[in-house]
């Protein structure tokens, strides 16, 4: 059937806090129970609000945390009881790509020693060939060979960005997890590389997890999308399906809440959700939206939902999602006027005629030594 | 509202570090009217946050210093104000917001004594009359079971209540002019969206006028009257709401619109709109258009900076080419 890359098994992951004096220690469950599929050459996004354990479920995939219960499958192996020196050799497979491009690159080492210590560390290739590969590599996510020998200090957010997706893509990984991989950065710089990624998703044969909250950037780059609420899984399905009718009503909040980028959409109603997101070490009995669901009944407070399947490849976890009034999803902006539309165009056609349509071409100088050049990113 | 004599106008601001270099904010106008919310938009290092704080006299002088410019208020240039009638105007008839709650406000001592702190600075009312205001702020900006809340600290509330308290803070006594730092960044979609609720509902109330400070244009279109992008320090196309996302005339603002991810619709081919190059640093800033160097119509006569000039009522641009389509030829597609 289809296939899988990297599977999830009632996944759990519960930390709990130092013992206090009196009383049981609190347990956060961060993780709780979820299932995961991810298919080979796909784009899956995990989405949810702080605290509902997106980045934790990241950190379990390629096991930068030792999952509590539950399995991770990649290969037909169970990664998550792998000896971890066979753990250390399947690494080279799943990468990952951190939130914050100041704090995950060491600032001591230059770009070039950066990017070969994942080739080092894995005994790929000679001294040279991995000097060659750092080369390569660099000028693939748009940075001059030059620069190899330059720190991360000297670099942008979004150069530093591109530098880590440089580091993780050395040792030509299978599977590659982003946590937040744009969040720190401007919109103009976002999305240069958002379209990185997506290039080299294709030119790598990559399978790409993708933890965000910016649920614009993630209908933009996934094919499925998931949506967690204090560590559970409540909806999963196909992005466009998702984004034009979210089944789960904290789904259909999440997307409600979105500011339309136009301001004809703009909405007059309260917003759907009142109140905070529970703490998860003392989660809600039952549903555990039921606090802050608009439709919860008896039922929902005490029986806890199962993830069914919802059909056309999606799944939800609610008791009444078949009887829920139809969502509206998100509504589409009204299109331009045609000379504004002409305006658009003209920028694109701009912004990309000069140089080949390719963004293997050098593009940013770092901070330092600005010289006149032609910046150009398709 | 818009069309209404403005309350707080800025004219011709211009801001530096030390005596050398270029204008980190560089010949900025704006204003704004009663019950009118102006959204100023940029990215990082635009200048947005240094003319808010200068609106505030909050800036760290020296270094950085305002060279050119005033600031009317009222009848009256806040820069030409001492410290003393400065901090009397500030948290009363000027108020601001700032990003993070939890350095903006004092972790050690109960959010309803610090509320009641601001009250008790501005008029004249017993200790217990300054609680009883901050109590009823508090249950204003929709915080639950209130009087438990006024002698929480800070550490006891989540992200979302910490900003309603700054927000309580800043209301508590009836600005004319509130300024909003990126109130909402640090804050989670579905409290952002109560938040902003929040705020345009107390505007409409107490008709205060409002500066808010974005990089999220989908903040932008959810709550501005006007908008004032800048770049580089300086205001490179301002106007009503809607001319701006619907007829953008400056490249940049083209740039940045088209470069956020569509919510709408997928793009055209998939790939996003960009902006080549990176902001220029205040050291390596261009004479002429401060954009010119990221910008694909940039031409000779980019190197003289361009007026910001009308181009529709109330809608104005700083670019030569301005509108485009009119301007620049067709290339033959390659």
């Amino acid at each position: 059937m289809t296939d899988l890359v990297l599977q999830a098994k009632t996944l759990r992951k519960h930390f709990t806090t130092a013992s206090p004096l009196f009383g049981a220690p609190t347990v956060v469950r961060a993780v709780d129970g979820i299932d995961l599929d991810i298919r080979r050459g796909e784009t899956f996004s995990i989405v949810g609000e702080s605290g509902c354990g997106k980045s934790t479920l990241a950190r379990l995939l390629i096991r930068l945390l030792d999952p509590t219960e539950g399995s991770v499958i990649y290969n037909g192996q169970d990664i998550a009881s792998l000896p971890e020196k066979a753990m250390r050799a399947l690494r080279r497979d799943l990468q990952f790509v951190f939130q914050d491009p100041f704090s995950s690159l060491n600032p001591r080492m230059t770009v070039a020693a950066l990017i070969e210590e994942p080739m080092r560390a894995h005994g790929m290739g000679s001294r040279a060939a991995r000097r060659e590969e750092a080369f390569r590599l660099l000028t693939r996510v748009g940075l001059r060979p030059e620069f190899a020998d330059r720190y991360p200090h000297e670099f942008s957010g979004g150069q530093r960005q591109r530098i880590g997706i440089a580091r993780s893509l050395a040792t030509r990984p299978k599977v590659l997890i982003g946590d937040e991989p744009v969040s720190a950065l401007d919109v103009s710089v976002q999305a240069q590389v958002i379209n990185l990624l997506e290039d080299l998703k294709d030119e790598f044969g990559l399978s790409l997890v993708i933890i965000a909250h910016d649920l614009a950037v993630v209908r933009h780059i996934s094919d499925r999308v998931g949506v967690m609420y204090l560590g559970e899984m409540i909806e999963t399905g196909p992005t466009e399906a998702f984004f034009a009718a979210p089944l789960h009503p904290y789904s259909r909040a999440l997307l409600a809440a979105i500011p339309a980028p136009d301001p004809q959409l703009r909405g007059t109603a309260p917003p759907a959700l009142k109140g905070d997101i529970p703490s998860p070490s003392a989660p809600p009995p039952g549903c555990r939206f039921h606090t802050r669901c608009p439709h919860a009944d008896a039922r929902c407070a005490v029986e806890s939902p199962k993830l069914r399947d919802a059909g056309g490849g999606r799944k939800v976890a609610c008791h009444h999602f078949e009887v829920l009034p139809a969502s509206a999803g998100i509504a589409t902006p009204p299109p331009r006027a045609a000379h504004v539309e002409r305006r658009f165009a003209l920028y694109r056609d701009r912004s990309a005629a000069p140089a080949p349509a390719r963004s293997d071409q050098p593009e940013e100088a770092p901070r330092t030594g600005r010289e006149k050049q032609s910046n150009q990113e398709v | 509202m818009p069309g209404e004599s403005p309350l707080l106008e800025v004219r011709g601001l211009s801001i530096r570090i030390g005596s050398g270099g270029s204008n980190l904010v560089d010949d900025v106008s704006l204003s704004v009217a009663p019950g009118e919310t102006l959204c100023i938009v940029g990215e990082s290092g635009c200048g947005k946050s240094l003319t808010a704080l200068a609106l505030m006299g909050l800036l760290p002088t020296p270094p950085v210093n305002v060279v050119a410019g005033e600031i009317r208020f009222d009848g009256q240039n806040l820069l030409e104000l001492s410290n003393e009638q400065m901090s009397e105007l500030r948290g009363d008839r000027l108020a601001m917001i700032f990003q993070e709650p939890m350095t903006a406000l004092n972790p050690a001592f109960p959010v309803g004594e610090q509320i009641a702190e601001a009250v008790r600075r501005h008029r004249r009312v017993t200790r217990g009359e300054a609680r009883q205001k901050a109590l009823e702020m508090l249950r204003k900006v929709g915080i639950p079971a209130a009087e438990t809340r006024l002698d929480a600290y800070l550490h006891q509330l989540s992200g979302g209540m910490r900003q309603r308290v700054m927000i309580a803070m800043a209301l508590a006594n009836d600005p004319s002019v509130l300024i909003a730092d990126e109130p909402t960044t640090a804050l989670d979609v579905t409290i952002q969206a109560q938040v902003l609720h929040l705020v345009r509902d107390l505007q409409q109330e107490t008709g205060t006028a409002m500066i808010l400070i974005t990089h999220d244009l989908g903040v932008v279109a959810e709550v501005a009257d006007k908008v004032a992008v800048m770049y580089a320090g300086r205001v490179v196309e301002s106007g009503p709401v809607g001319a701006l996302f619907e007829d953008p005339q400056h490249p940049y603002t083209i740039g940045l619109i088209g470069s956020l991810p569509g919510l709408g619709a997928r793009a055209a081919g998939g790939r996003l709109v960009t902006i080549s190059g990176l902001v220029p640093t205040p050291e390596a800033m261009p004479t002429g258009c401060r954009f010119a160097e990221r910008c694909p119509f940039a031409a000779p006569v980019c190197a003289e900076v361009p007026a910001l000039r009308k181009i529709d009522t109330g809608h104005r641009v700083a670019c030569h080419f301005a509108p485009l389509e009119d301007t620049v030829p067709e290339r033959a597609a390659s």
